[in-house]
């Protein structure tokens, strides 16, 4: 299930994964310089995870702020073997993002305005993006869904869809949407672990 | 792992984000008290985070660095400030931290409180779980602050050949990770008693747990990062 070989971009994403470990490491153990530079070197990707979920500035904004307070918080808890820096990072800022948005006032489609909808994710341009074996892997796995039940998953993986919005944007019943979510979640992990 | 399907879907949707506000917080109470429910909400968030590797960088509209260092500088521990009371409100930060932080530290460490409770009534007993994710548990340290006493046991620690565990502090105020020793086959740390160090800077650090040359750190610098780490959590009498 991974690739065969390492392309010269996955041989630079890892020591890029590797340099953030390092950061992450050194966070740990309260080095304020080694903060500053993962901020810098992370900031505009778990921005765009959050604001992709929130959609309002000030709340991504503050998502951002809280993500951040925890990884410094946690950094001594990252664990290589589970995955990398950047994913165990953006999946701090996204648990912020979606606490957020299912807490208060849920923010996805009815307070959108008219007309705006996210654009749906492709695969295509995603693994135009993949950089790293798991990334490629993950692709290769939402390919072998069907296209509306692949969609339904990027949407709620990146836009924070919650099975009332995807019910709504696919014209399905809720019940449905449980079923494609289920029957695609689990034939993914099927396939992660083939 | 006895998970049932229905459970698994129920974590899988947690971490993809799909469940309503009332499903999203009833499961967010049930990780606290189910470890294997915890366990698998981290594993589906790690089969599915790579795709935030993927996701187009957005620029915020303002540099927010400030602000964040603004605010990890408030949430840091005030000045040390001994007596029972100062004590009692810290323990309360800590319940809140401790639950904030990882439910399966806290939902273990109630576990062992009634355990340590029942078997020693010390009354400045607390304990750290040491582990390396929320379904591993490695270490339990037990600290009597009254005594200054340390001792480490391993849970599921895997031997080391070869190799040696060592114990360290971690707290901004004492600057970079310091040793509390080398923890040998009985689980016990030799090295300096935490009676050396400051009783606020023993509340509240980070204890962790790297692999070190035989015998320990050769320069008294951890050689890696962390392997297990975890705080205080206290043992009320």
């Amino acid at each position: 299930m991974s690739t065969a070989k390492e392309t010269p971009r996955a041989t630079e994403a890892k020591a890029a994964s590797d340099d953030l470990a390092a950061l992450l490491a050194r966070v740990a153990t309260r080095d304020t310089a080694a903060f500053a530079a993962l901020y810098r070197a992370t900031h505009a990707v778990l921005y765009g995870v959050v604001a992709r979920i929130l959609t309002r500035g000030d709340a991504s904004s503050e998502a951002l702020q809280e993500a951040y307070v925890r990884i410094w918080e946690k950094a001594g808890e990252f664990d290589p073997a589970r995955g990398s820096p950047l994913g165990w990072m953006a999946t701090i800022a996204r648990n912020r993002a979606l606490d957020e948005v299912r807490r208060v006032r849920p923010t996805s489609l009815e307070e959108m305005p008219d007309g705006f909808e996210p654009a749906a994710e492709t695969v295509e341009p995603l693994a135009a993006r993949a950089r790293s074996e798991r990334l490629a892997a993950l692709l290769a796995c939402l390919g072998n869904l069907d296209a509306d039940k692949r969609e339904a998953v990027l949407l709620a993986y990146y836009h924070g869809f919650s099975r009332e919005a995807l019910a709504r944007r696919f014209g399905a019943p809720t019940a449905t949407i449980k079923t494609w979510l289920r029957r695609s979640l689990m034939q993914l992990r099927d396939c992660l672990e083939s | 792992m006895t998970l049932s399907p229905d459970d698994d879907f129920a974590a899988a949707e947690f971490a993809l984000g799909t469940l309503e506000p009332a499903g999203r917080a009833r499961l967010a109470a049930r990780r606290l008290r189910e470890p294997e429910l915890d366990a698998a909400i981290h594993v589906w968030e790690a089969r599915l985070a790579a795709l935030s590797e993927a996701t187009p960088p957005i620029e915020p509209p303002v540099d927010l660095l400030p602000a964040i260092e603004a605010r990890i500088r408030a949430a840091a521990p005030p000045p040390a400030a001994d007596g029972v009371v100062a004590l009692q409100k810290r323990v309360a930060r800590w319940r809140a931290a401790a639950i904030g932080a990882t439910g399966i530290a806290a939902a273990l460490a109630i576990g062992f409180i009634g355990r340590e409770a029942t078997r020693a009534s010390a009354p400045k007993e607390f304990v750290a779980i040491l582990q390396k994710s929320a379904d591993s548990p490695a270490f339990v340290a037990s600290i009597n602050l009254a005594k200054g006493e340390l001792s480490v046991r391993p849970v599921a620690a895997p031997p080391q050949v070869g190799k040696s565990y060592e114990l360290w502090i971690i707290e901004p105020k004492l600057g970079p990770p310091r040793s509390l020793g080398v923890i040998d086959a009985a689980g016990v740390t030799r090295g300096p008693r935490l009676a050396a160090f400051d009783r606020s800077v023993v509340e509240d650090a980070t204890y962790a747990v790297t692999v070190e040359p035989e015998g320990g750190s050769p320069d008294g610098k951890p050689s890696g990062p962390p392997v297990f780490v975890g705080k205080l959590v206290p043992v009320e009498p």
